[in-house]
Formats: structure tokens, C-alpha cells, sequence
């Protein structure tokens, strides 16, 4: 487990300086986040970068910023931070509850929203809680400007989006209405104790005056080829009161709709059990916390 | 291939060419003579007994390249004592034994340092859950755990929860 030799590193300061950086250095050049991926790939000699372009010091790749509708968080901002910020609270709460439960402090400390994006890993935490929350991905290049890609359409697969290689993910956008009534949440089953998830699923659960559920997403994280979201479970729970048998019957669609895929880890009807088993949870908590944020 | 990089290891500007693929943990242990900071998995970021503190965050040193912590402030187990005077942190270690075979403990120290900068008053979940990166081979982490919360104890002045009673030898 070493990495094979790097040509060159670059640790650029801007935006623009990242981008010149990775036009000048050409093919096999690959941009680093947090390593907390790309790292691992390097020692197990899954990539041999020949340039490496280091993202850490680009200052205005990190941190939140709120507009009138919308949560801006910048790809380099770290999962420690949106563990701690309340910048989440309410609509945007699974993400998170998923920063939080990401490896261990250490790779909290280090690793980052937009890293686990880019990588798409199928055992991870980022792309489904992202799905569910309805994101958009701001895509810079040196030739093209911006360009924005919704989340669905930017996870393509295992190790795979819609990133092209002269492109720098900027940002990551996401849907934040400041009516209340709107929860989330996130929970995954793996391994051990904040492990890579065998099932990761996010729900956002939105409630009007009365209780009954307006709008419902419900995404799930650890199945092939990438995190899928399941539109039936909003059909389902549409005008309904948020109750355990709503919940139960929703995620069971969800289990039954979503193709599932059996490894050394799990099979794929165990995958089913746990889309439905958590699936209802972390329902029946957004629900409440969507209900905390009605006022009642 | 190579290049010329300034760390702040425990507190001394050390300045070395180094290969661009040299880990920060290769960089600590070889380079700068600092062994504390140990290898307990083959660089596979699982152990954590690499875990040092870069610009005052707990990172694994194998996950992270030597040039990436140009500029920065590295401390190690090294730098955690004052002159002669030990870290809180390492004073609990040693009352409450906290370690057998020791081989995790500047990681696991590192680590617990940064999360007791982060939580002053965590519960002893809090505690166990912070260690999710860290194995201790020995399994020794009853007493790991007594020894941060009894350090978290005696930064807030409180009376730190007394350690085991000593058993007489049976006679």
C-alpha cells in the first residue's frame, strides 16, 4: 500500500488557478479533496496519478451560504462541519445526520462533501442524502464556464458522473424554502459503528397545518449502480397522517421497487429488509422533525 | 518527483526535500526521527495509531502526503508533554492504565486531544464514539475510556472519578 510516483503537485489558491493548473497539466491529472478516497485508490494502486492537484488551500471552495430559497454548501467544506453547522436544521437535517455518522473523526476531520460526490463510491454516505435533497452541481471549466447538473443526472455510476475530466465540481445547491413543515433524515446499516454503509437511506418529509404529508422523498445509498431515489414513497404518503403503518407501507414499496444487489457484504434480499426496516425510521423521523418545525 | 517542504513538527520549523509520493506518516517517523507516530495497518488509514494533528485537527498521517502538510503545524505524541510537565490527557493515561502494549496510544492520545479541545464535557457514548477510529489490538478500552473522561474531569477542576482500587496480593 504505497502510492506509485507523482510527477507533480500543485496546490493552487483559487478557482481559477485550479483550473489553469489542471489545463496546463494535461492527461492524468487528477484533482485531490479531502484523500480520504482518493488516498486509499492511490496506495492500492487503483490510480496512479501523474499530477496531483490539491484542492485544501482554495479558500472560496469552502463553507455554506444561504440565499432567498436555496443553501449554497461549497464542495470543499468538510464533514465535521456540516456535522456541526445548524445551517442544516429542519429541511436539509439528513445531510447532516449522514456528515455526522461519515468513518471516524479523523476522516470527518479531513474529508469532504464534494470528494464523496466526485468519487461516487457505492458504499457512501454523500450521494444518496444528496439525492434525496434534491441537489444541483455547479461545474466549472476553463473552456465551458459553469454548467448546472442536477444530482440524478451527475451519479452514474460506480465510481462514475457526469463530471467531465476538464471540470472542478463548485458548488452544491440545494432546494431550502424557509416554510416550516419540512424534515429529514438519515440513517445507514453497515459493518461497525459509523461504517461504510450496506444500506444508507435519506428521507424528507414535508407536512401541512393538519398534520398530513404533503411531499415526501425518499432515497436510498449502498445499491447498484449508484444511490437511486423511489417517487412511489411520496405517492403513498400524500395526504396522509404520518403514522408507523403509513411509514411500514411506504418503505416496503420502496424495498419491492428497488433492484437490490447481493455481495460478500449482504444479499440482496437482506438489502430488502433493510430498505424496509430503516426505510420506515428514517421516515417516521423526518416526519417528526418536520412536525417539530410545524410548531406542534 | 521531488520537492522542498517547511513542517512544523511539535513546534520546529524542519525544512526537506522530499518524493511527492512520501506519506506525512513516512515524513514524521523517517525523515524528522519521531517514531511515536506509529504504523499499525499497512497504511490502510484503519488502525489509526498514525493519527497526528495537523493545524490542530486529528488526522491519520497515511492518509495525508508529506507535501500536503507543507506550511502547516504538525504536532505528534512528541509535542503533547510541556518540558517535563505531561499532557493532562497523558497524566490520566498513566493512572488509569490505560494502555498494555502501548502500541495505540499516541494515536488514540492525538485523536482524544483534538475531540476534548471540541467537546469540553462529553458523555462517556461521546467518548467511545470518538475512538471509532483508533484500534487498540489489546482491547483495551475500558480504561482508554475511564482515562478521557477522568482528564475531561480535571480540566473542568472537578474531582477526577478515582481510579481502580488497588487489590491486595493474595497472600
Amino acid at each position: 500500500m504505497y502510492p506509485a510516483p507523482i510527477e507533480a503537485y500543485f496546490a493552487p489558491r483559487s478557482i481559477d488557478e485550479a483550473l489553469q493548473c489542471l489545463a496546463e497539466a494535461g492527461d492524468d491529472a487528477t484533482f485531490i479533496a479531502g484523500g480520504m478516497s482518493l488516498m486509499q485508490a492511490m496506495k492500492a494502486r487503483l490510480v496512479e496519478p501523474r499530477v496531483l492537484i490539491d484542492l485544501n488551500e482554495v479558500e472560496e471552495l469552502r463553507g455554506l451560504a444561504r440565499g432567498p430559497r436555496s443553501l449554497t454548501v461549497r464542495p470543499m467544506t468538510r464533514y465535521r462541519e456540516l456535522a456541526a453547522t445548524s445551517a442544516l436544521h429542519g429541511a436539509l437535517q439528513a445531510l447532516g445526520d449522514a456528515a455526522a455518522t461519515v468513518g471516524d473523526r479523523q476522516v470527518r476531520n479531513a474529508g469532504t462533501i464534494g470528494g464523496s460526490l466526485c468519487w461516487n463510491y457505492v458504499a457512501s454516505c454523500m450521494p444518496s442524502a444528496c439525492l434525496c435533497l434534491d441537489a444541483t452541481l455547479v461545474l466549472a471549466s476553463l473552456a465551458g464556464g459553469t454548467r448546472s447538473v442536477p444530482i440524478k443526472t451527475f451519479l452514474v455510476g460506480p465510481l462514475e458522473t457526469a463530471r467531465r475530466d476538464d471540470e472542478l465540481l463548485i458548488e452544491i445547491v440545494f432546494p431550502a424554502s424557509i416554510r416550516r413543515g419540512v424534515g429529514s433524515a438519515y440513517r445507514k446499516y453497515g459493518g461497525a459503528v459509523d461504517g461504510l454503509p450496506i444500506v444508507g437511506i435519506a428521507a424528507q418529509v414535508e407536512v401541512d397545518e393538519a398534520g398530513l404529508c404533503t411531499h415526501a422523498r425518499f432515497s436510498v445509498g449502498g445499491i447498484l449502480p449508484t444511490a437511486r431515489a423511489f417517487d412511489g414513497v411520496g405517492e403513498i404518503l400524500r395526504g396522509r397522517p404520518g403514522t408507523p403503518a403509513a411509514f411500514a407501507e411506504a418503505a416496503a414499496a420502496a424495498a419491492d421497487a428497488i433492484e437490490t444487489q447481493g455481495d460478500h457484504l449482504a444479499s440482496a434480499g437482506y438489502r430488502r429488509v433493510l430498505i424496509r426496516t430503516l426505510g420506515r425510521d428514517v421516515l417516521a423521523e423526518a416526519h417528526a422533525r418536520a412536525s417539530n418545525g410545524a410548531g406542534r | 518527483m521531488k520537492k522542498e517542504i517547511t513542517v512544523t513538527v511539535n513546534g520546529e520549523a524542519i525544512t526537506h526535500t522530499v518524493p511527492l509520493r512520501l506519506l506525512l506518516v513516512d515524513f514524521i517517523r523517517d525523515e524528522c526521527g519521531l517514531t511515536g507516530t506509529h504504523v499499525g495497518c499497512t497504511y490502510e488509514g484503519r488502525c489509526g495509531a498514525c493519527t497526528v494533528q495537523v493545524d490542530g485537527r486529528a488526522l491519520k498521517s497515511c492518509m495525508k502526503l508529506a507535501v500536503q502538510a507543507d506550511g502547516k503545524e504538525v504536532t505528534t505524541v512528541e509535542g503533547l508533554a510541556r518540558e517535563d510537565r505531561l499532557h493532562n490527557l497523558q497524566k490520566a493515561f498513566s493512572r488509569y492504565h490505560a494502555l498494555q502494549c502501548g502500541y495505540c496510544t499516541g494515536g488514540i492520545l492525538m485523536n482524544a486531544v483534538d475531540f476534548l479541545n471540541e467537546n469540553i464535557n462529553p458523555s462517556e457514548d461521546e467518548v467511545r464514539r470518538a475512538l471509532v477510529g483508533n484500534l487498540c489490538r489489546c482491547t483495551g478500552y475500558s480504561h482508554i475510556v475511564e482515562a478521557i473522561l477522568a482528564a475531561s474531569a480535571m480540566r473542568h477542576g472537578l474531582k477526577p472519578v478515582p481510579p481502580p482500587a488497588e487489590t491486595e496480593p493474595a497472600p
